[in-house]
């Protein structure tokens, strides 16, 4: 009939209207960059690690998943590995205050969108470094194989989804170092000439594939709570006050000696050699043994993994300006907020351990509002390069609201312990060699010297 | 470190005075300028007219030219009528949004003009030439309770003064200025709640202080050279005020024992801690020309320039908690301010007409919750009756005012409309 033909063709125009202008409107915001098909490359905060776990509701949060969601308006269509609750490995809990005690919680969480057809868009894997991105295709039922699912190493599977734009952020490089206290060259610390030769190999493969990029940098050790929580004194157990002795602190003992002050850093890691008495002066209760050299980062070895940092940052930098790529500096982002914390609506965040509200209990990976304010670091440097106008991650709910409470404790009954198992689990989860392993490492260079 | 003295530490002392600065109705900044009806009547552009006892503070160089012995009581009921806040992102959100608790302010004038010669007077002013109150509805869920719940600032101005007739066309004065001004700010405290990783209000800090004074000065040039013209110069000094009070927290339960006990140990709750402050009030220049444009009217347009540059900062300093002291940053800018009246003899009353455009000097840096300000276009209409009675009334029409750049990171929209009826009598 008449009527129902000028129904249809008005339909058909009301429909192309709207999808032009659906078309417009994301052409507005996201400017120059093509974000039709987006791939995360990266390692634990790009898969929205915490608290020594993936566990589903922070992988909903994480960077990228939050940048897609801004982007598309929608959360659907970004794949994730998800892990139902309380996550691979079991998550970090605070298990109460006084005493201060940090444990993984029992029992384990098992994938939910493993059956997906082809490969996740967030390939990010926890405890990957540039070599893992180029080589690794199975750790023997690890994290990798639960991401990576046996379908090529992360940078195959970037490509098999002909990605539009890639977000590319990869730490363990230095990482390593940081988290197990020893430096060993190209083993937690990579050199400087390998990591430029692969991070040049993986930018130039996703250009070539034809992806726009945003590139994020490294940043410092002395930026993480897990490095800067513990102070390289004597602390009393009952009052986690630092003892005085003639009015002076008391340096703790470690593996050259006694500890500076602002120059040697105790990991959280040592708190369980600590609640042993290692580390401690007899006359004050401990054991007379040193801590060990995992549980330290002595000044040296902070020197040289900053300076290493350096190198590697310059890398980023350098590459990301020849391809046009958004340059993320997470390095400065996170050194401000060392110095000088963020001030939101009046709440002064800080890089602290439970009470700074940015760092979660294994005092390396973000909170979920810290994972929101990476996002939107990353939203900015997008927005500035490819003259975007992608919106902001909203911090409203992050701040007071239900994804805040993202980490439950309960209420128990000792001194600040982050127990061994803690320690061992997020190692593990963080594709760091065993202290066995690294030592004898260390053991074979040092005759190879 | 655990750093658990700095818990919360942070958090106190914040913005006190700050919140001096902006209420609703203020002007450029917290600067209040209706000081008599009369010249409320014309917006203010009264300088090279200043023929009533406000002349004390529009122009202490007209006071010269006042005849007879004169006392003046008068008061300016300022009332916002509506003052929001809408958020935007990514803090505190689009769907955050406050509204100022309606206030009304009444600052009063008295004035009172002596002849001690015969081309000399003497004159004797009263006024509030500053002054905020912004209050917030609902405190406890206002997202901006942070930075500032209410904040309140009094400020009255003595100002004996001197005026001199020079010849019939030239006048010059003279004043001192002495201020006294309190101030109260309340905001809350927050804290992360370690087992949630969420932002709790861990307590509430109230900073007051006591009536503390300062000085200054003022003068005045009055200029009628020819029938139907006359042109006036005035200049009121800064004025600085350093402030001692008292600040007192108050802890608020969080449910949590644990956290409760971590709290109470890392605040000084429950006593009374001194702290010190300081502001510095601007100078105010003003030049105005009038020009009679037939017998019975006459058209005066002035400029005012104010030296908020000064106010860079607001330091809050807790004498015996120097943990708790905080510097707020301002880094106002110098602003002008420009009027223009029109006034109509008929027969023995006078008609009063106006437009006030008054920048704002705050930058978008500092606005917030404790000073909102914007630029705002004043339209007056004022009535005087037989020289002995005016009344004026001023609407008044504020810019929206948006920041992306907050300093505390706190992006919204702020929108104010206030009206104001001023009266003043001549015994």
């Amino acid at each position: 009939m008449r009527i129902n033909h000028c129904n249809g063709s008005r339909i058909v125009l009301v429909l192309l209207a709207g999808l032009l202008a659906a078309a417009v409107a994301s052409a507005q915001t996201t400017g120059n960059a093509d974000f039709s098909r987006y791939v995360a490359v990266g390692d634990s905060l790009g898969a929205g690690f915490m608290s020594g776990s993936l566990v589903g509701d922070v992988q909903q949060v994480s960077y990228p998943a939050l940048l897609s969601t801004q982007v598309h308006g929608t959360s659907g269509g970004f794949e994730q590995p998800l892990v139902s609750a309380p996550g691979i490995p079991g998550a970090l809990q605070l298990v109460s205050l006084s005493p201060l005690i940090i444990a993984p919680a029992a029992g384990m969480g098992l994938p939910i969108n493993i059956a997906l057809p082809r490969p996740y868009d967030n390939l990010s894997v926890p405890g990957a470094d540039l070599r893992d991105v180029l080589e690794t295709v199975t750790d023997f039922g690890g994290l990798h194989d639960l991401i990576l699912r046996g379908l090529g190493t992360q940078l195959q599977q970037a490509l098999m989804l002909q990605p539009t734009f890639a977000t590319f952020w990869v730490n363990n490089d230095a990482l390593g170092a940081a988290i197990s206290g020893v430096v060993i060259e190209d083993v937690t610390l990579t050199s400087l000439d390998n990591f430029e030769t692969r991070y040049r190999t993986i930018t130039d493969t996703l250009a070539a594939a034809g992806a726009q990029m945003a590139l994020a940098t490294i940043p410092d050790v002395t930026t993480i709570p897990y490095v800067t929580t513990l102070p390289p004194v004597v602390l009393n157990p009952a009052t986690n006050e630092p003892v005085l002795v003639n009015g002076n602190y008391v340096p703790l003992v470690g593996p050259d000696g006694p500890l500076v002050l602002g120059q040697d850093f105790v990991l959280l890691s040592a708190s369980a050699e600590m609640a042993v008495g290692k580390g401690i002066p007899v006359e004050l209760g401990g054991s007379g043994e040193p801590l060990s050299d995992f549980a330290v980062l002595n000044g040296s070895e902070v020197a040289a993994i900053t300076a290493r940092i350096a190198g590697f940052n310059q890398v980023i930098r350098a590459v990301a300006g020849e391809r046009g790529a958004a340059l993320v500096d997470i390095n400065a982002f996170f050194a401000g907020i060392a110095a000088h914390g963020l001030n939101v609506g009046g709440v002064e965040f800080t890089a602290d351990l439970l009470t700074g509200g940015l760092f979660s209990y294994d005092g390396i990976h973000p909170t979920p509002f810290g994972y929101a304010i990476v996002a939107n670091e990353f939203i900015r440097a997008i927005n500035r390069s490819y003259g975007a106008d992608i919106p902001l991650v909203s911090y409203h709910d992050y701040v007071y609201g239900p994804l805040a409470s993202l980490g439950t404790g309960f209420p128990v009954g000792s001194s600040f312990v982050f127990t061994p198992k803690a320690a061992k689990q997020l190692s593990f989860a963080l594709g760091i060699p065993d202290r066995k392993t690294l030592n004898r490492i260390k053991k074979r260079r040092a005759t190879v010297d | 470190m655990l750093r658990r003295a700095k818990y919360l530490a942070q958090t106190g002392g914040v913005a006190l005075l700050l919140v001096t600065v902006a209420t609703p109705v203020r002007g450029a900044g917290f600067g209040i300028f209706e000081h008599g009806a009369k010249a409320m009547g014309m917006a203010g552009a009264f300088t090279a007219q200043a023929d009533d006892g406000s002349a004390l503070f529009h122009n202490v160089g007209g006071l010269g030219f006042l005849e007879e012995k004169e006392f003046t009581v008068g008061t300016t009921l300022i009332y916002a009528v509506d003052s929001s806040f809408e958020g935007l992102e990514p803090f505190p959100g689009t769907a955050a949004s406050g509204e100022l608790e309606s206030s009304v302010f009444y600052p009063t004038h008295v004035y009172y003009v002596q002849p001690i010669g015969e081309d000399l007077n003497f004159g004797f002013g009263f006024n509030s030439p500053f002054g905020l109150a912004t209050e917030w509805k609902d405190p406890a869920q206002w997202s901006g309770r942070y930075i500032s719940a209410e904040a309140q600032l009094h400020a009255f101005d003595l100002n004996p003064s001197l005026g001199w007739r020079v010849t019939d066309k030239l006048s010059l004065g003279i004043g001192a200025v002495i201020r006294f001004s309190t101030v109260e700010l309340d905001r809350y405290v927050p804290a992360v709640n370690p087992f949630t990783q969420g932002v709790i209000d861990a307590a509430t800090v109230n900073l007051k202080s006591d009536f503390d004074e300062g000085f200054g000065w003022n003068v005045g040039i009055l200029h009628r050279p020819w029938d139907r013209f006359s042109w006036g110069l005035s200049y009121r000094s800064k004025v600085k005020i350093d402030y001692a009070g008292d600040a007192e927290f108050t802890q608020l339960p969080t449910g949590n024992a644990a956290l409760d006990a971590i709290i109470a140990g890392t605040l000084p709750f429950g006593a009374k801690l001194p702290v010190e402050t300081a502001i510095d009030f601007p100078a105010l220049a003003s030049f105005g020309v009038a020009v009679g444009l037939s017998e019975k009217a006459l058209v005066e347009v002035d400029v005012n320039w104010t030296s908020w540059g000064d106010f860079e900062e607001l330091e809050i300093l807790f004498i015996e908690n120097p943990e708790l002291s905080s510097v707020i940053p301002e880094n106002y800018d110098d602003c002008f301010n420009y009027r223009i009246g029109l006034r109509l003899d008929v027969g023995a009353n006078q008609w009063r007409f106006g437009y006030v455009f008054d920048e704002t000097p705050q930058p978008e840096g500092s606005t917030g919750p404790l000073l909102p300000d914007a630029d705002r276009h004043g339209f007056t209409v004022g009535f005087g009756w037989r020289d002995r009675f005016d009344i004026a009334f001023m609407y008044l029409l504020f810019d929206e005012r948006t920041t992306t750049t907050n300093y505390d990171n706190f992006f919204g929209t702020y929108d104010t409309t206030a009206w104001l009826l001023g009266a003043t009598l001549k015994f």
